[in-house]
């Protein structure tokens, strides 16, 4: 049975969204008409329209206003209006109606006229969700010190002397080893308790997953008791939660995300390691396999350090295996995609859960704030504080302890030297929180800021950790913090130079959704930042860090509408597209999207035409072309399970994102293919089309209609009405022309046994009729349409600024469409000037508008 | 290494440092602090732990029997005031065998009455042992009373610690949720304060903080234009918003027992034990009094226990000392210290909670809990599982005291079946190795 998905209602919401920034193509008509235009329209139009298009209650009651362009609501009128005789208003007359209601009250400019519309504008945002959790991420790894200098400050802690030298911040510190892919894996024999008495072998292991049976693990440990210790650092793709399991009949412990400890090379029963506690913890065996497994949270776009201790003490066998199951993911081995030999410090995730951002504009938004988000943002702001307090000797440096009891002189001199021992760190905690508010804020503090700083917080009454605890809760919660527009004390003025600060912020927030790096300070400190060429030249850098990449990421799920799909299938039908068939596909697409993104070319057509999928061994079977599959079977062995290799199709059956099997499946029915889904998703996403609600709510219920009938002509009777046909033209011959996909987008040719019908008429923005009848006439009919890049481009925007990009001034979508065409659809190109555009907003801007900014991209 | 005097301006207390957030969230009311009428007298647990076996002539009265009135030995002299409340079991042993050593199996048998899965944990000889493979007694009566409403509590059971050493094996384990599940004693008053009360102490954090962030929101709007003030407008009312919910919830929240004063700035070292024992009592019987739990337990060091007590003026480890043969006498007298000093700290729990009336009740809490202080040998230098020092305060069980009673080589996995039948578990046939529990019950 079909679910009775109301399709139509569904893409409701979005229909102002992405025409809105389409400038309005004015092709004025001239024509004589006897009766005034306006007096037809009163005739004709008002008593369902309203006599200004404000619509009237109870029969069209949506307001005419919209993105289409003059010659488009020409075409709409002369097939579809009026509704109960659609001839009645056709040609010149139908043209000089579509003109008159545009100039009167659908434009964008006749309802500012009106004062029907608000101006376009940039509207004062808060952080979203992924850039506070980024931000405060940020924030800490700040005063990160590398795992050599963290180690130093800890084992201070433990001596009570501190570590001479400063140690640089941030994450970067000159490791001797060279990284590689995997873990590096330290093989001990042991004595006892002391697991790790000698070693024997350090190599770098791909994969944890091993069973020694009876035998020691390599030459030169004892069979009886050995340990070995894996270190690394761990690469996360996307935001969430992050399940890792170990099964093992010996002893175990895994470490994520933890602070390098001073003790941490020795390994012992009883020693444990200081401070940190286990992401899971099997040390002690119990006579079989055990697996235990544990969930941690993880921003995306970040490495995080990783270490499994193993020890074997007399069992009979010896086994270890290390697999976790990311988010859209299923459970796997860790491997050397993912891992690698790097040495980190611990970077703080804020795990506490947020409401989500405001979608109403149909992308995430940081445009209201309620109490729940108020919650939301205190607990986080307390768990930070928490971090901080507790790891001030790694952030701050370790306290110096009071000598003076120890001292052989008087008490009173002993005493005062405790004071001045504590007079010190009150200097230093508060040195740091001035700090940590500059950093936050984005910008340096006003004297009089450190002043007020000081005087709420540090009072000599109170304990300067709980000072530093207040003035962190208090930094996180305020509106310098949340709102980054507001971290400057005058708005700002578009006619002088931009302030540095600002432009950095803007630059990190559109690039990583965080806050500004120590290059991007720097370069602000120095005055740096005010010509669009400098910021470029810091985009081009930020664009390489793994943060952008995996905002870029956010964007497909916006685009492509990945979240929240269900892909399961009739199992009867399709038995073999289960969890782990969903989980490669995903992973398949993303591939294939950042393959084509971050190539030199990073070509948007190629998003559309790729002739090819990259498919897992456990995808070929159910994609693969036979002919090809046995090929490849003649060929090779068999690559391992996580390889994706790319498999080349005829060019008529594959072509870029619209026919890629997750996309299709997601646009699909569960037992069947779903025309309107697919055609619906096409115009909005694909060739720039804008629908507007469906008049009526229809409800596509399968058992309704004629079981010998194919889907197309199920689909074609249940929208055989006109008032469905002036948006199903538009949809169905898009949905029509992607039959060739089953529910699992597997190619057919045929549906119920008979050939399958999948060429339409399909009539452009523009009033052209063009023939459909499969997936890459789609894509060059997008290629070849303005408003299809129009529209891509204003969604990446959207996505990359929290903004409407018009709002950054009315041309600004034609002229960035403009130089994306110029420059060969350079998808990389677009993401550093809408960047660029935002940070500066002046005319530096139009600058980088108007000027390549490829000259950065050798660099 | 002595310590160190504080200024007086250090001396800050946990009631002003607000304290962690993971434990209670801030707006969580906490209505079920208060302690309603009970139709039936409130009982509870509280197992206190310490090793390396007694000084059994030090330890054992001379005279045993349900008519003698019960004397203590000059090294139990600090539980005289609550003699008439005491109860000391001689005979029960813990006849558990198996993987693991002595030290082993007299502590994660200990409460279990089971055997230890097979492992990889060696100890000095023997087979080498994992975790203990089942339930252990305070936790089979946490459930208990969990499933009743009216016994049921914030926590059900909480497990402090003193010194425990930070590693989790066999040796440092005694409270099982079930089979290889062993649950760790908290040993840093202020993680058990945070557990306790965080939520309060986090909500007097946000008050302050939240008026300053007002009063930035205020001056930050005046910049704006009408627009953008809008959601400025709609951020100072979600502030206002939290400022009232707290506010309710601190109210509501509102504990009978005021918590009490930690020093936050101890520090968890060895030479700290006697301030820190102090602290985590004085918590334990608050959490009683506030109804947050109706067992605890109290874990001094573990089995094999090093500690160096030179607040006692001993240098040498407890461990070491307990092998000491029977006629070494400075060892018996340090010993004699030793445990002279635990049964102090069970008296001030038993003073602790005899000085509280009973919420709700009649007597005082001490009438109303029952104190079970156990060791995981019976002799350090024998290192015995069997006459385990079982000595019994209060009135929580009901159990006649004032008494001693030789049960002569009685399995003690009879002991805790009494327990629990007297916590009113009395569908329960056998606990733990069923082989031990014939019999049932002991007749105490």
């Amino acid at each position: 049975m079909f679910r009775s998905t109301n399709c139509l209602l569904s893409f409701a919401g979005f229909l102002t969204v992405v025409g809105l920034f389409e400038a309005a193509v004015l092709t004025r008509v001239t024509a004589e008409e006897p009766i005034p235009i306006g007096k037809l329209y009163e005739q004709k139009c008002a008593s369902c329209h309203g006599a200004d298009g404000q619509g009237v209650a109870g029969v069209y009651e949506a307001a005419l206003a919209g993105p289409r362009s003059v010659a488009e609501l020409t075409g709409l009128i002369e097939r579809t209006m009026p509704e109960d005789d659609p001839d009645d208003c056709v040609g010149a007359e139908a043209a000089a109606m579509a003109q008159y209601i545009y100039d009167a009250f659908y434009s964008a400019e006749a309802r500012q006229r009106l004062g029907l519309d608000a101006p376009l504008r940039l509207e004062l945002m808060r952080l979203t969700v992924p850039q506070f959790r980024n931000s405060v991420a940020d924030l800490l790894v700040h005063f990160t010190p590398g795992p050599a200098e963290t180690r130093a400050r800890l084992a201070a802690v433990e001596s009570g002397r501190r570590p001479r030298g400063g140690g640089r911040r941030g994450q970067q510190e000159a490791v001797a080893k060279p990284i590689e892919a995997g873990m590096r894996g330290l093989y001990y024999g042991s004595a006892g308790m002391n697991k790790a008495n000698e070693l024997a072998l350090e190599r770098v292991d791909q994969r944890i997953e091993f069973d020694f049976q009876e035998a020691a693990p390599v030459e030169g440990v004892p069979v009886e008791q050995f340990a070995i210790v894996w270190e690394g650092a761990l690469s996360v793709p996307e935001t969430g939660d992050y399940q890792f399991r170990v099964a093992t009949p010996n002893g175990a412990r895994l470490y994520v995300n933890f602070d390098p400890a001073p003790g941490i090379g020795k390994l012992r029963d009883d020693s444990g390691n200081k401070g940190q506690t286990a992401l899971i913890d099997a040390w002690v065996s119990s006579g079989s396999l055990q697996e235990a497994s544990a969930r941690v949270f993880l921003l995306g776009g970040r490495k995080y350090p990783i270490r499994l201790e193993f020890f074997k003490y007399k069992e009979p066998t010896a086994s270890i295996k290390l697999e976790w199951k990311p988010p859209h993911g299923i459970w796997s081995v860790l491997d050397g995609a993912s891992l690698s030999t790097e040495e980190l410090s611990r970077t703080f995730v804020v795990e506490t859960p947020f409401p989500p951002d405001d979608r109403s504009q149909g992308f995430e938004q940081g445009r209201s704030v309620s109490t729940q988000w108020q919650v939301a943002v205190t607990g986080a702001a307390v768990a930070t504080a928490d971090e901080v307090v507790k790891r001030l000797p790694v952030l701050v440096g370790p306290a110096r302890k009071a000598a003076g009891a120890d001292a052989a002189g008087e008490a009173g001199q002993a005493a005062e030297e405790d004071l001045a021992v504590e007079a010190a760190r009150r200097d230093e905690l508060q040195q740091f929180i001035a700090d940590f508010a500059r950093v936050a804020f984005r910008r340096p503090l006003a004297t009089d800021e450190q002043t007020l700083l000081r005087e709420r917080f540090f009072d000599d009454q109170t304990d300067p950790e709980l000072a530093v605890r207040r003035a962190v809760v208090w930094v996180l919660c305020s509106p310098e913090f949340l709102y980054p527009e507001l971290a400057r004390d005058e708005p700002e003025n578009t006619e002088q130079l931009p302030d540095p600060h600002t432009v950095a912020a803007r630059l990190a927030l559109s690039m990583w959704d965080s806050l500004p790096d120590q290059e991007l300070m720097q370069a602000a400190e120095s005055g740096e930042l005010v010509q669009h060429e400098q910021v470029q030249t810091h985009a081009w850098r930020m664009l390489a860090d793994p943060r952008a990449r995996h905002k870029l990421r956010g964007f497909y799920g916006h685009w492509l509408e990945l979240e929240d799909r269900d892909l399961a299938k009739d199992q009867q039908l399709f038995p073999q597209f289960d969890d782990a068939i969903i989980a490669d596909l995903r992973r398949s697409l993303e591939l294939f999207l950042d393959g084509v993104i971050w190539s030199e070319s990073s070509d948007y057509r190629q998003l559309l035409t790729a002739d090819y999928l990259l498919l897992s061994p456990r995808l070929r079977p159910l994609y693969q072309p036979a002919e090809e599959q046995a090929a490849a079977e003649a060929t090779d062995g068999g690559p391992s399970a996580e390889t994706f290799e790319p498999v080349v199709f005829s060019p008529h059956q594959r072509s870029g994102v619209m026919t890629h099997p997750y996309l299709l499946s997601a646009l699909a029915y569960h037992n069947n293919t779903s025309p309107i889904h697919r055609g619906v998703f096409l115009s909005r996403k694909i060739v720039g089309r804008t629908l507007n609600p469906p008049p009526v709510a229809t409800a596509f219920e399968n058992e309704q209609f004629d079981p010998h009938l194919t889907m197309r002509e199920k689909v074609t009777q249940l929208t055989s009405h006109s008032s469905c046909m002036s948006c199903h033209s538009v949809i169905n011959p898009l949905g029509f022309a992607m039959e060739h996909y089953d529910a699992v987008g597997r190619w057919r040719t045929e549906e119920n046994g008979k050939p399958l019908d999948t060429l339409s008429d399909y009539t452009s923005e523009t009033g052209e009729s063009v023939q459909l009848a499969n997936a890459r006439q789609v894509a060059e009919l997008a290629l070849s349409s303005p408003a299809a890049q129009r529209g891509f481009i204003a969604q990446v925007a959207q996505h990359w600024t929290k903004q409407f990009p018009v709002a950054y001034g009315p041309e600004t979508v034609d002229r960035l469409a403009a130089a994306f065409e110029t420059e060969q659809f350079h998808v990389q190109n677009l993401l550093v000037r809408i960047a660029t555009i935002d940070a500066l907003r002046n005319e530096q801007a139009s600058l980088a508008l108007a000027t390549s900014p490829t000259s950065a991209m050798g660099e | 290494m002595k310590s160190v005097m504080k200024p007086r301006n250090r001396r800050t207390f946990l009631r002003e440092l607000g304290v962690g957030a993971a434990s209670v969230p801030f707006l969580s009311g906490l209505a079920s602090l208060r302690a309603s009428a009970p139709s039936r007298p409130a009982q509870r647990l509280v197992i206190m732990f310490s090793p390396n076996g007694t000084l059994p002539t030090e330890f054992w009265p001379d005279q045993f029997g349900p008519d003698t009135p019960l004397q203590l030995k000059p090294m139990l002299q600090a539980l005289e005031p609550f003699r008439e409340q005491t109860l000391i079991l001689k005979g029960v042993n813990n006849k558990i065998r198996g993987d693991g050593d002595n030290h082993m199996r007299g502590m994660s048998c200990l409460l279990t009455a089971r055997e230890l899965s097979p492992g990889n944990i060696q100890g000095g000889s023997d087979s080498p042992a994992g975790w203990a493979s089942g339930i252990s007694i305070d936790q089979q009566i946490r459930n208990h009373l969990q499933t009743d409403p009216e016994t049921q509590t914030r926590f059900g059971s909480l497990e402090f610690g003193v010194a425990v050493p930070n590693r989790a094996d066999p040796w440092t384990r005694m409270c099982y949720a079930g089979a290889n599940q062993p649950l760790a004693p908290i040993d840093d008053p202020r993680q058990m304060f945070d557990k306790l009360y965080g939520g309060a102490k986090e909500r007097q954090l946000l008050g302050s903080v939240l008026d300053q962030v007002s009063e930035d929101l205020r001056r930050v709007e005046r910049r704006l234009s009408g627009e953008d003030r809008r959601m400025l407008a709609e951020h100072m009312e979600s502030v206002r918003q939290l400022e009232r919910d707290i506010a309710a919830a601190a109210a509501q929240a509102e504990p009978l027992h005021p918590e009490p004063e930690i020093d936050p700035t101890i520090e968890l070292v060895n030479d700290n034990t006697p301030a820190i024992s102090r602290m985590q009592i004085d918590l334990l019987v608050n959490a009683l009094a506030n109804n947050m739990s109706r067992v605890a337990s109290l874990q001094y060091m573990r089995s094999v226990g090093l500690a160096r007590m030179r607040w006692l003026n001993i240098e040498e480890g407890h461990h070491g000392l307990s092998h000491e043969p029977d006629d070494n006498a400075d060892a018996h007298d340090k010993l004699l210290r030793i445990n002279a000093w635990f049964a102090g700290e069970l008296a001030y729990l038993a003073r602790r909670l005899a000085e509280t009336p009973e919420p709700a009740g009649e007597g005082s809490m001490l009438d109303h809990t029952q104190i079970v202080w156990v060791n995981e040998l019976g002799k350090g230098n024998s290192h015995t599982l069997s006459n385990i020092p079982f000595l019994l305060v209060g009135g929580g069980a009901g159990f006649p005291t004032n008494r001693a009673l030789d049960l002569k080589d009685a399995t003690h996995n009879r002991l805790w079946l009494s327990l629990a039948q007297a916590f009113g578990d009395h569908d329960l046939a056998t606990f733990g190795s069923p082989e031990f529990c014939d019999g049932g019950p002991l007749a105490i």
